[in-house]
């Protein structure tokens, strides 16, 4: 197997604070293959964000403990210093947030944002810079590039922002693009207009697409891999045929059922009752258990590793595989009739 | 115009007279210049013409994109905005012009829950505080604390808890504190304002069954506001579709789904991220462009620049000028692409060609398509019509 565009190995970025140590992130592992897209999906508070900000080096060492590995282009990217690391990202490794308002500086043209990550990376005038721009924001599918380029981001719409911003993550023609919600602040209409831009860049450049939402429509749309993310840990990975038609872990299974569709209509939702776990006080065993229909005897005392346990693809939950088909189907059968 | 239409055809299961009925209602802010003597020089459009009724026990839903109105439309019959034209009738009892001190009793039967459950409770004071306050105000009788206990208890908060503040509760109980409020004084409509929106998605299903837990219980009217197509749908009896201050559609919740009629509410319906399998072709209509600006809405169908089904009708692909397509001719979307982008500026699109004119010059109104579906179109699709395969006919 040729090697992995990413990998990460049992990442843990800890924060001490005068609570406690929040435990943000608290071993995560996981390999993206070159032009690959990874779906990561979790709620607030399950150390989606923080691992991938700690992947770009955008957590702050002195802040927080951070341990495991993060291989990417055959370098350990935890262990290079801050001048290297700079090289590597923006230039290697694009980024797009959620908020195009606030990831774009309202005083300087979109423009000579681009431009200045160009000229960062690569020696080139600044008559090639523009040149570039144009081109990068004629691709992401703005409409008269020239004259956009040298707006303000207050001029643009939110699709319009975010398209910039991809323009400029995508501008080096980086190997790979983290993309943590980068549409949760926009409406559905634009919303499917930016999947699409992502959909077809990725193509068109063959970059590797880390989508990070807590939207589970918008990675069943676009990734064909997907990572469900809880209390700081992965609790189940497979393609997006496996998440979705054979989910093997509770909290998976909660998530689809919770979730109202455009598609049918059930007559109740079925809620994952309580709320999400402290990250400092995390519950012993498995994170889920206290929320957990299922739990029985090792749930609150064995931390269930993230592995395949024979349903196919990996998940971290002590049920049998036996149990877990079982109760899955019956959970179908359930919503089958209530839809009917 | 449509609005005996709309109004004589509540949904089966709620009929009789309407809790509230909204005609013609209109709000413009007015966008000034100079310091001193102000003068008014544009209007935002945000709420223009619209109707609706809502019958007692039922949960009307209203949809739409952000700046379409629709929290406007919430503001505006709950009184919380005056509005520039129209009629609010709540209760048989017309209160578009009654005055704050007059709608205080109003006020009783009619309560909002908030988006934000951060921003709309007061940090300085604590739950009991909060959640006593209508019986304050409203001076009513009786042991407030119990109340509020009692209360707090069927919103599924503990009651000991009752002498906390917001910054000690999570999210999602947060909005159970804002739900609990609402519910103090047993209204009879409940304006919610994508109540759940703020909240997580596990957090989310919880709310919206006590929502509806609620009504059940003391026979609750809701008008339902939210972005979140699945959430509308899993709530609503009916559904309202708005775009850019109008009502565009309005239909029972299975049937706006399976059945769209309006080409807007088509597109949004397939905007919706969902799962697809890797075989399974996926049929998005993709609207091109940005919502144009309420400030100098298009004439005739606001919808009319970014329409696919208005260029099926007129059934041709686009010449572009040689400044817009090097080749001369592309594709209609790209075409469609590049009007709606170029919207305001110099337009060297002339729509003329592409849209029916109707569309272009006459606002459509709200007319009934088939029974108790309203849409504001001049060409409703039919049943089962697929959009693209329109736009590319």
């Amino acid at each position: 197997m040729a090697d992995p565009l990413l990998e990460v190995r049992d990442l843990k970025v800890h924060f001490p604070t005068e609570d406690g140590v929040v435990k943000a992130v608290d071993g995560v592992s996981f390999r993206l293959e070159p032009g690959e897209t990874l779906g990561v999906v979790g709620e607030s508070g399950s150390g989606k964000s923080v691992a991938f900000l700690t992947v770009m080096g955008l957590i702050h060492r002195k802040s927080a403990r951070v341990e495991g590995e993060v291989i990417f282009d055959g370098r350990n990217l935890l262990a290079l210093p801050e001048d290297e690391m700079r090289h590597v990202r923006g230039n290697k490794i694009g980024m797009v947030f959620q908020d195009p308002m606030t990831s774009l500086h309202p005083y300087y043209r979109v423009g000579s944002q681009i431009a200045e990550a160009i000229r960062t990376h690569r020696d080139v005038n600044k008559d090639d810079a523009r040149k570039q721009v144009i081109e990068m924001l004629r691709r992401v599918g703005m409409p008269r590039p020239e004259d956009r380029a040298k707006a303000y981001p207050h001029e643009f719409s939110g699709g319009m922002r975010q398209r910039a911003m991809i323009a400029m993550g995508l501008a080096l023609n980086p190997a790979l693009l983290i993309a943590d919600e980068p549409t949760t602040a926009l409406d559905v209409t634009v919303q499917a207009q930016i999947l699409e831009l992502i959909g077809r860049l990725q193509q068109e450049f063959n970059v590797g697409v880390v989508l990070i939402t807590h939207d589970l429509g918008v990675v069943a749309d676009v990734s064909k891999k997907v990572m469900v993310m809880y209390g700081g840990k992965a609790v189940e990975m497979g393609t997006r045929d496996e998440i979705f038609r054979q989910p093997l872990h509770p909290y998976t299974w909660g998530l689809l059922d919770s979730i109202p569709t455009v598609d049918k209509r059930v007559e109740r939702l079925v809620p994952i009752k309580g709320a999400p776990p402290s990250l400092i006080n995390r519950p012993t065993g498995c994170s889920f258990h206290p929320r957990c229909p299922h739990r029985f005897e090792p749930c609150d005392k064995d931390i269930p590793e993230l592995k395949d346990r024979g349903g196919g693809h990996p998940d971290a939950c002590h049920l049998s595989i036996e149990d877990k088909r079982r109760l899955w189907s019956e959970r179908e059968q359930q919503r089958a009739r209530a839809a009917s | 115009m449509s609005l005996t239409s709309v109004d004589s055809a509540p949904s089966q299961k709620h009929s009789g007279e309407p809790l509230l009925r909204v005609e013609n209602l209109t709000k413009y802010f007015p966008i000034t210049s100079g310091i001193i003597l102000q003068r008014e020089v544009a209007r935002v459009h945000a709420v223009e013409d619209v109707s609706f009724s809502i019958h007692p026990g039922e949960t009307v839903g209203l949809v739409g994109e952000s700046g379409c109105g629709k929290s406007t439309t919430a503001r505006l019959v709950t009184r919380l905005l005056d509005p520039t034209s129209g009629k609010i009738t709540f209760e048989g009892r017309d209160i578009t012009y009654t005055s704050q001190r007059e709608m205080r009793p109003v006020r009783r039967d009619m309560q909002i829950i908030f988006q934000d459950p951060y921003a709309s409770l007061n940090p300085r004071q604590t739950i009991g505080q909060i959640v006593g306050a209508p019986f304050r105000i409203h001076k009513t009788e009786g042991d407030t604390k119990k109340k509020v206990q009692d209360l707090m208890e069927r919103t599924g908060l503990n009651p000991e808890h009752y002498n906390r503040y917001p910054h000690e509760f999570s999210g999602g109980q947060r909005q159970r504190i804002g739900v609990a409020r609402a519910l103090a004084l047993r209204p009879k409509l409940i304006v919610c304002d994508e109540p759940v929106s703020a909240l997580d998605v596990s957090i989310q299903a919880q709310i919206l069954n006590l929502l509806e837990d609620l009504q059940d219980e003391f026979n609750l009217t809701y008008l339902f506001i939210s972005h979140d197509l699945g959430v509308v749908r899993h709530v609503s009896d009916r559904i309202a579709v708005m775009y850019l201050g109008r009502v565009v559609e309005v239909a029972g919740a299975d049937e706006l789904y399976e059945n769209p009629k309006h080409p807007y509410t088509a597109a949004l319906l397939s905007a919706v991220p969902k799962e697809h399998t890797d075989s399974g072709l996926r049929e998005r209509i993709v609207l091109q462009g940005d919502v144009p600006s309420p400030v100098d809405p298009p004439s005739g169908c606001s919808f009319h620049p970014r329409c696919p089904k208005a260029r099926a009708v007129m059934g041709k692909s686009v010449q572009l000028t040689s400044e817009q397509a090097e080749g001369g001719q592309v594709s209609l979307e790209e075409a469609v692409a590049r009007t709606a982008a170029s919207e305001g500026d110099d337009t060297s699109v002339d729509l003329s060609q592409e849209v029916p004119e109707d569309c272009r010059k006459e606002v459509p109104p709200l007319g009934q398509v088939e029974n108790e579906h309203f849409a504001a179109c001049w060409y409703p699709l039919e049943k089962g019509e697929k959009l693209q395969q329109a736009a590319k006919a």
